[in-house]
């Protein structure tokens, strides 16, 4: 029997993606029913993490690729990370406001996602709104960070291809991009390259290029933009697809992906067990007696801890 | 007296105060103070606590003290000489004008604008006899964003939010009121500035109207629409691009206008406290007054064609001492940062528009009151050489003859009837006043040195500092209306239950939209578009140069190119501007 | 579509928060932004100079619960009626829809007539618009 929402999806049905994609977000069991019908048609489309410091202009800068990208005829899903507030648990998603003039294009599909506070789970609910776009038929799905917090590193996992956006400064553009983010970088970009000092950021960035060179097939490259005039945008495409191209003629592709199952895989099975043991250790008795003695300093806990696996197991 | 008794009788009989030799001695005024504190204040407070737990003042949430003294003017070192001075004489806290209202009053304007270019002349005409010497003009909002009447975006708005101008001949319609009556003109268009500019000269040149026989006002204050109005069209460097061509394009041709008013008032519109709005609007003067210098006029040839408009609110004294501060600011600024000599740049052209933002929907003839009271602390505070009342009745509707009528008989009232037109700055020395004015400015000073640290308002407005302000006042300003924190009467206070919010739109005739789409589409077909097309060209070759706009752009309006396609062919060179919701306040 | 029963509702509430047309009031659409935020909601805003098709179309890939218009000019009367008729089409004509600003009382009779379930003139306080959608929220 098949899954009536995940046919829809597959069929192209806008709305049923969206619902699906929100029942991913909140970890119901329906939507992951359609994840498991959507799942084998999804590992087609390149995955972009666009990621770097606030004020960089990442969304002036998806907006244009989207236009370039348009333009040669690929399907674009885009998911905008918008920080939740602490207090409420509500959020403004404004980062679309920038790349509405493709609202009302078929080929493209904008979500706006909060990153809602809980360790890992916007990882998890970005990297299932990926499967429904890739399954959907999008060539291409961005996805824009906030640029602050583990966030930004956990969401680059995801991605194949890791665009870091710098702005030429006061010699900070370099450290402001996070040490796990700098690793996973394949395309940087100096975007407001009008500005003083672009030449300097240039030159900074370039010697990080050759420096951190891990993989390395792929030469890593940086690309001018000035995202707001549309300059550099074309090359930066050039690059994207380069880098697709070079994945998926290299084992890179499949080495990649095999990564990103892996961790998506290993993630789901902490939580799980975490939810499953969770579960379990609050119905024990043993909780009311390690809580108390850990309490008291009588036991530390991590021995606490172990004393809990063990009486789960058992 | 009435019933016979002498006066001496009525003065309350009390022993004379042991007192120092002066007045002003330092020891008795503590003692004194702490004695009335004990012996007067406390058994009244006793039998009758304040009605509040503090005291603020409206807009600055500022503490408000029970009274003020000789203690707080030592407090800020006041001196006379420095602080306040002369009117006509730098600071120019006790205004600009030597003999501040006794020889001229200020010029009375009122705003209006709707419908097609004859129907705003026939309002003008109507305006000018009710005695009136000043207009503002309003535009449709397809017209203040660079849109034709036709173009998607405007169906429902043509002619509706105010006049719809789409080619040399509707404003030609526009200007066919009684000029002879004109003082004054201020056209609120900001993004198509240049164009409106354009449609302008060459309308009065055709009606044989002498540039110099009126003051030709514009706002192109594109900084501020970027800030918090909304009807920017090209990114902030084009557009700061844009506004100082017609700044230096009037200084060398059109000498008798106003090429920029920087309207602080939105930013109280937008609720901006006085600080703000001043610390906002002078940042924003000044990246205009960096970007003409470049064009290689000095200081006091740019500085005397800046103009200001200002709002004021309920709120008496911070009004009086904004007004004030206003003043000195500016004087300040451009003495100390910009080495400014002349009378002309040193005195701040200044037009007060009393409190737009206070006036309720519910009870509106409340806000009546409302503008004479503001229409008073306008005039105490040396306001302005020209002011606007809004209507009261406005709330989003078109004003009535009679709220127009009403409006300018406020500012003659105040002028002729109350006072306090005939003494200047009478409310200099005043404790309370002279603190404030004071405070203001300090305040205002840092601000502008924080404003500063961060390269300036256009940079600034770009990482949305100025939004961000704003949106935080917003939220905090509609918070306290709603738990009653701020009384509103008639909305929180004294509110009728019952009353139904009677919402007006201005019922524009259904057809005129259609007319006037007829009508640009007849004017496409009838004018020369080879000379169109050219002249287009050739605005779009000075966009992508350094060349002024305006003569490509006057020539373009001549052959009767429309604003849309002007506009358009700027949007090409350009751009357009979509701000993030950071930048956009949400 | 299936509709969600109580059980297995999703977990926050989205919001669609636009402006249409050329109408550039900010300050009332700020507000109630913060306000929803702040009753825990997703708040999703499209900026402005925005077409009924680019607002529905938001609405749908959002997957929003409640849209909301904001108008202080006339543009509901020529572009909201449209957005319901899309939103119609587009078979999600279930999601709350509300609109607010400076609306006439006519106007508004007209719009609750078409599909719009409330409209809040300008003043109403936030807590109304937050209680309104909560309450409407519990009943789905």
């Amino acid at each position: 029997m098949g899954n009536a929402l995940a046919d829809k999806v597959l069929a192209g049905h806008v709305p049923s993606a969206a619902r699906v994609i929100r029942r991913l977000e909140d970890g119901d069991a329906e939507g992951r029913d359609a994840l498991t019908a959507l799942y084998p048609h999804s590992g087609k489309a390149q995955i972009i993490g666009v990621t770097g410091p606030p004020g960089a202009g990442k969304s002036t800068l998806v907006d244009r690729l989207i236009t370039a990208f348009r333009k040669r005829d690929k399907r674009v899903g885009v998911i905008a990370i918008d920080p939740t507030s602490p207090f409420s648990g509500g959020a403004i998603l404004g980062d679309r406001v920038r790349m509405q003039s493709h609202a009302a294009d078929s080929g493209v599909f904008i979500r706006s996602m909060a990153t809602r506070g809980q360790l890992g789970g916007l990882a998890r609910a970005a990297d299932d709104a990926t499967v429904v776009l890739d399954a959907m038929g999008f060539d291409l799905i961005l996805i824009e960070t906030v640029g602050v917090g583990q966030d930004e590193v956990d969401v680059i996992k995801l991605a194949h291809t890791t665009v870091v956006v710098c702005l030429p400064g006061t010699g900070d553009e370099v450290q402001a991009i996070k040490a796990g983010v700098m690793e996973a970088a394949d395309l940087f970009v100096l975007n407001k390259a009008d500005l003083p000092g672009a030449d300097e950021a240039e030159s900074h960035l370039a010697t990080l290029l050759h420096l951190e060179m891990n993989d390395r097939e792929w030469e890593r490259r940086l690309v001018r933009t000035v995202a707001e005039k549309g300059e550099g945008v074309a090359e930066l495409c050039d690059a994207v697809v380069a880098h697709d191209v070079y994945l998926r003629t290299s084992d890179a592709f499949t080495s990649r992906s095999a990564a990103r199952a892996r961790h998506s895989l290993f993630e789901r099975l902490r939580e799980l067990a975490l939810e499953r043991a969770i579960d379990g250790i609050e119905r024990s008795e043993e909780l009311q007696h390690v809580l108390g003695a850990v309490t008291r300093r009588e036991t530390d806990p991590y021995v606490g801890a172990a004393r809990l696996w063990q009486a789960l197991k058992n | 007296m009435p019933d016979g008794k002498s006066v001496e009788s009525y003065v309350s009989k009390r022993e004379p105060i042991e007192q120092g030799t002066s007045s002003d001695d330092g020891a008795d005024l503590d003692a004194n103070f702490k004695r009335w504190e004990t012996e007067t204040l406390a058994p009244a407070l006793e039998s009758a606590p304040e009605r509040k737990e503090k005291f603020r003042t409206q807009a600055l949430k500022w503490d408000v003290n029970r009274l003020y003294s000789p203690r707080d003017l030592e407090a800020i070192d006041f001196d006379f000489n420095r602080d306040v001075g002369f009117p006509g004489e730098f600071p120019y806290t006790r205004g600009t004008d030597p003999n501040g209202y006794r020889s001229r009053l200020w010029t009375m304007a009122q705003v209006t604008g709707f419908g097609t270019g004859e129907d705003w002349a026939t309002r003008a005409d109507y305006m000018l006899e009710q005695g009136l010497d000043g207009l503002i003009i309003e535009y449709d909002l397809p017209t203040t964003n660079g849109l034709d009447s036709d173009h998607p975006l405007a169906a429902g708005e043509v002619g509706r939010a105010g006049v719809a101008i789409d080619s040399l001949e509707d404003m030609e319609r526009a200007l066919s009121f009684d000029f002879s009556k004109l003082k004054h003109l201020t056209s609120v268009c900001n993004g198509p500035q240049p164009v409106n500019l354009a449609m302008i000269i060459a309308a009065t040149e055709k009606k044989g109207i002498d540039p110099a026989s009126f003051t030709l006002q514009m706002p192109n204050a594109i900084l501020i629409e970027y800030t918090c109005v909304g009807r920017y069209i090209y990114p902030p460097e084009h557009g700061l691009r844009v506004a100082t061509d017609v700044i230096e394009y009037t200084i060398r041709n059109q000498p008798h206008w106003v090429p920029i008013a920087v309207v602080s008032a939105q930013l109280y519109a937008a609720r901006a406290n006085p600080v703000q709005e001043l610390a906002f609007g002078f940042s924003i003067a000044m990246e205009y007054l960096d970007s003409v210098l470049e064009r290689g006029l000095t200081i006091d040839e740019v500085a005397p064609y800046f103009s200001f408009i200002t709002g004021v609110d309920m709120d008496f004294f911070e009004a009086i001492g904004k007004l004030r501060a206003y003043r000195k600011v500016w004087a300040r600024l451009l003495t100390e940062r910009y080495g400014a000599k002349s009378e002309a740049s040193l005195r701040l052209k200044l037009m007060s528009s009393p409190g737009t933002m206070s006036m309720t929907l519910q009870q509106p003839l409340n806000n009546i009151s409302r503008l004479s009271m503001q229409m008073l602390s306008c005039v105490l505070g040396g306001g302005a050489q020209t002011m606007t009342s809004p209507l009261h009745d406005e709330a989003h509707a078109l004003p009535s003859e009679e709220a127009i009528a009403v409006g300018a008989a406020i500012q003659n009232i105040v002028a002729h009837e109350s006072g306090t037109a005939d003494t200047i700055d009478p409310l200099a020395g005043s404790y309370y006043v002279e603190s404030m004015t004071r405070r203001i400015e300090d305040a205002v000073m840092a601000e502008i040195e924080k404003i500063d640290a961060m390269g300036g308002a256009l940079e600034a407005i770009k990482t949305g500092y100025f939004q961000r302000e704003l949106a935080r006042e917003q939220f905090d300003r509609n918070k306290e209306i709603e738990d009653g924190s701020r009384k509103l009467v008639g909305v929180n206070h004294l509110a009728k239950d019952d009353e139904e919010r009677q919402i007006e739109l201005f019922a524009l005739d259904p057809g005129s939209e259609q007319r006037q789409i007829e009508r640009l589409e007849a004017l496409r077909k009838r004018r020369d578009n080879t000379k169109v097309d050219a002249a287009l060209g050739r605005v779009r070759a000075a966009a992508e140069s350094d060349e002024n706009l305006m003569p490509s752009v006057l020539e373009a309006v001549k052959v009767l190119a429309t604003q849309g396609e002007i506009c358009d062919v700027l949007r090409e060179a350009f751009g357009v501007y979509t701000p993030d919701s950071l930048t956009s306040g949400v | 579509m299936s509709s969600s029963s109580p059980s297995n509702r999703p977990r926050t509430i989205r919001v669609l928060l636009a402006k249409l047309g050329l109408d550039a009031h900010t300050i009332g659409v700020t507000v109630i932004a913060k306000s929803l935020r702040d009753a825990g909601m997703e708040v999703v805003y499209s900026g402005l100079k925005q077409t009924p098709e680019m607002v529905v179309a938001t609405a749908i890939q959002e997957d929003v619960d409640v849209v909301g218009i904001s108008s202080l000019s006339a543009a509901h009367m020529n572009h909201l009626p449209r957005v319901i008729e899309l939103l119609k089409a587009e078979g999600v004509g279930d999601k709350l829809i509300i609109a607010g600003g400076v609306i006439p009382k006519e106007d508004g009779e007209t719009l609750k007539a078409q599909g719009v379930a409330e409209v809040f003139t300008m003043g109403t306080e936030t807590a109304t618009i937050v209680r309104y959608i909560e309450d409407w929220w519990a009943t789905r």
